[in-house]
């Protein structure tokens, strides 16, 4: 009996032990996840997250180190000042936010790209005659944000024109006034505009982007964080790129997966699984350079913007482009 | 105006504002606050005057909706005040319904507004009477309801038609409440006209323009516009201020000014007017 009630309270003994090593070993795990603030380049979420959301659900982020917040700013112009600000350590914005920022004298630094090419441009309903030649005149919506303002000169200069031939309309949302016929046209990046007509309407938009469009085949997103916090936080910067590309991968890998764990995660944005899932379709085959290389930047990329961020008088002078960017920070591939 | 009361109405309210700008000035300077981030009063100020050929014409526009969408405002107001104050069947009917218009979000009905209106003065006169009516509506309504009954009865023992009634006894009684509404529409019309161009604009617009700032990293434009936004509501504000002064000599004399003195009494005596 004495033995049976010994072996009873070691056993009681053990289990406890076990479970306060184990709630330890637990929380010591929490308290080592070093937090991120990542802010992303709209006020609400929407499918080009997918690859944080993925690096989030997958466990990327963890077995790196690190907490993930995902912030959306009020507008889509206040990325930048809040990663200025210290309000967010790493950021989602467009590569003329990062010219405009450094021109500004924000210490702002690219760590790496999101998309390798600029798939910007004009979007009309289906069944619309859109060229540049038709261009004057015509009621071009726009988001107000930097990069289309950056964008729209080079479209106007290619059409011939200037820009009071057209009337730019800005406004929260695009495709009721496409649709109601108030403006002729919009304005979007091919992942975004297709999906959102061909929800609206059932049929595939007329569109021109790129180089038909007359604008720089530059990058439209990049990862950028501050100076000081790439250099105080190093490794935190290249754990979460890490994290990221992983994610990056797995989303490319399985898309439709990845579109509905969006989805899943974001069931209030506004978009539904099919845009979502041919959003992201679309973003995928943008995501690698000529090399199959995710992230890796170049001075070609950034002097293009400059030249063409100069000619349109966006900005007033050229940075070296290694003022913008650093690749010091990217993981293997 | 004696001197004391110069200094007390005038000096003081200069004094203290100074001291803010000043105070603004030593906070960006003291604080090493980038210029990126917030700018000093005077970076501000040379934001305003070096763009003041853009900025002249968006903010005329701007003053444009104000104006518009106030004046629809007060009228429609004053005319849904005065006919709830007499029809009471409408004031039933009508009054819960004007409450539910100001519980209603501005921004809710702004884009709606664009797909009816298109983007240029309409939806921003229509948003800014949509401010601007209720609390005149709500003062002018208040302020007939609470008209001394004794004097609409001697009125009347005395002959006096009812149109006369209410423009020699109702509506100097109205002045005041009437002026309080005015003042609250004027603070906000400038909020309304922002909100509408928000909304939707199609280039000619401050609040575009603010907004372009803002992707710019240019603080000095941002806060340079907010100048001019607040600018044109104080100036509302003011000019209204100016007109209740004028349109109430009573509370400033009890007497009368000569020229002024045309509105006779039944038995054809003098008055003085507004007097209950």
């Amino acid at each position: 009996m004495k033995r049976r009630i010994l072996s009873g309270v070691l056993a009681s003994t053990f289990l406890a032990a076990s479970s306060l090593v184990a709630i330890s070993t637990v929380s010591g795990a929490s308290a080592q996840l070093t937090t991120v603030n990542f802010v992303y380049d709209f006020p609400g979420p929407d499918m080009e997250i997918t690859p944080i959301v993925a690096a989030q659900q997958q466990g990327y982020f963890a077995s790196q180190g690190l907490k993930v917040n995902i912030i959306f700013p009020p507008d889509t112009s206040t990325s930048s000042q809040m990663l200025t600000t210290g309000a967010a350590n790493i950021g989602f914005i467009t590569t003329s936010d990062m010219a405009v920022a450094v021109q500004a004298k924000a210490p702002l630094l690219s760590v790496a790209n999101y998309s390798m090419s600029n798939n910007w441009g004009l979007f009309a309903k289906p069944g619309s005659k859109l060229t540049l030649a038709n261009l004057k005149g015509k009621k071009l919506f726009s988001w107000g944000d930097t990069w289309t303002n950056a964008m729209l000169p080079f479209v106007v200069k290619k059409a011939g024109l200037k820009m009071s031939d057209i009337t730019v309309v800005t406004a929260s949302n695009d495709m009721p006034l496409l649709l109601a016929g108030k403006i002729d046209w919009t304005t979007s990046t091919s992942n975004y505009g297709v999906p959102g007509i061909f929800g609206a309407t059932g049929k595939n938009p007329v569109a021109i982007t790129g180089a038909a469009a007359g604008v720089p085949n530059v990058p439209v997103w990049v990862y950028a964080t501050t100076k000081s916090y790439a250099s105080a936080h190093a490794s935190v910067v290249k754990a979460f790129l890490k994290a990221v590309l992983e994610g990056t991968k797995y989303a490319s890998a399985h898309q439709s997966a990845a579109a509905a764990a969006f989805t899943k995660a974001y069931p209030k944005s506004g978009y539904t699984a099919a845009y979502n899932k041919l959003g992201w379709s679309l973003t995928v085959p943008l995501l690698t350079n000529a090399k199959g290389k995710y992230f890796v930047q170049t001075d070609a990329q950034w002097s293009l913007l400059n030249q063409g961020l100069v000619a349109t008088k966006q900005i007033k002078t050229a940075p070296t482009p290694s003022t913008y960017y650093s690749n010091a920070y990217l993981p293997a591939q | 105006m004696n001197r004391f009361k110069i200094f007390r109405n005038l000096v003081v309210p200069v004094i203290s504002f100074s001291a803010l700008i000043g105070l603004w000035e030593l906070i960006i300077l003291w604080g090493h606050v980038q210029g990126y981030l917030a700018p000093t009063p005077l970076a501000a100020w040379e934001a305003i005057s070096s763009n003041w050929s853009t900025l002249w014409p968006l903010t005329s526009w701007t003053i444009k909706e104000t104006v518009w969408g106030f004046g629809a405002g007060a009228v429609i107001g004053i005319l849904f005040g005065v006919l709830m104050s007499k029809l009471r069947f409408l004031q039933r009917s009508l009054y819960p319904v004007l409450v539910v218009t100001q519980a209603v979000p501005i921004v809710a009905i702004a884009s709606p507004l664009v797909l009816l209106m298109g983007f240029n003065l309409g939806p921003k006169v229509v948003i800014v009477a949509w401010i601007v009516f209720f609390p005149v509506t709500v003062n002018v309504l208040d302020g007939l309801n609470h008209v001394d009954h004794d004097l609409i009865t001697l009125a009347r023992v005395l002959g006096a038609r009812p149109w006369r009634t209410f423009f020699l006894i109702e509506v100097p009684a109205t002045i005041t409440p009437l002026f309080s509404g005015l003042k609250i529409g004027a603070t906000y019309a400038v909020t309304g006209a922002v909100i509408g161009e928000m909304a939707a604009s199609s280039g000619q617009s401050l609040a575009l323009y603010q907004h372009t700032q803002i992707g710019q990293l240019n603080s000095a434009g941002v806060y340079g516009t907010t100048i001019l936004m607040t600018a044109i509501g104080m100036s509302w504000f003011l000019l209204m201020i100016t007109l209740e002064h004028l349109c109430t000599p009573w509370l400033r004399r009890s007497v009368a000014r000569r020229w002024s003195r045309g509105a006779r009494t039944l038995d054809n005596t003098y008055v003085v007017k507004g007097a209950k």
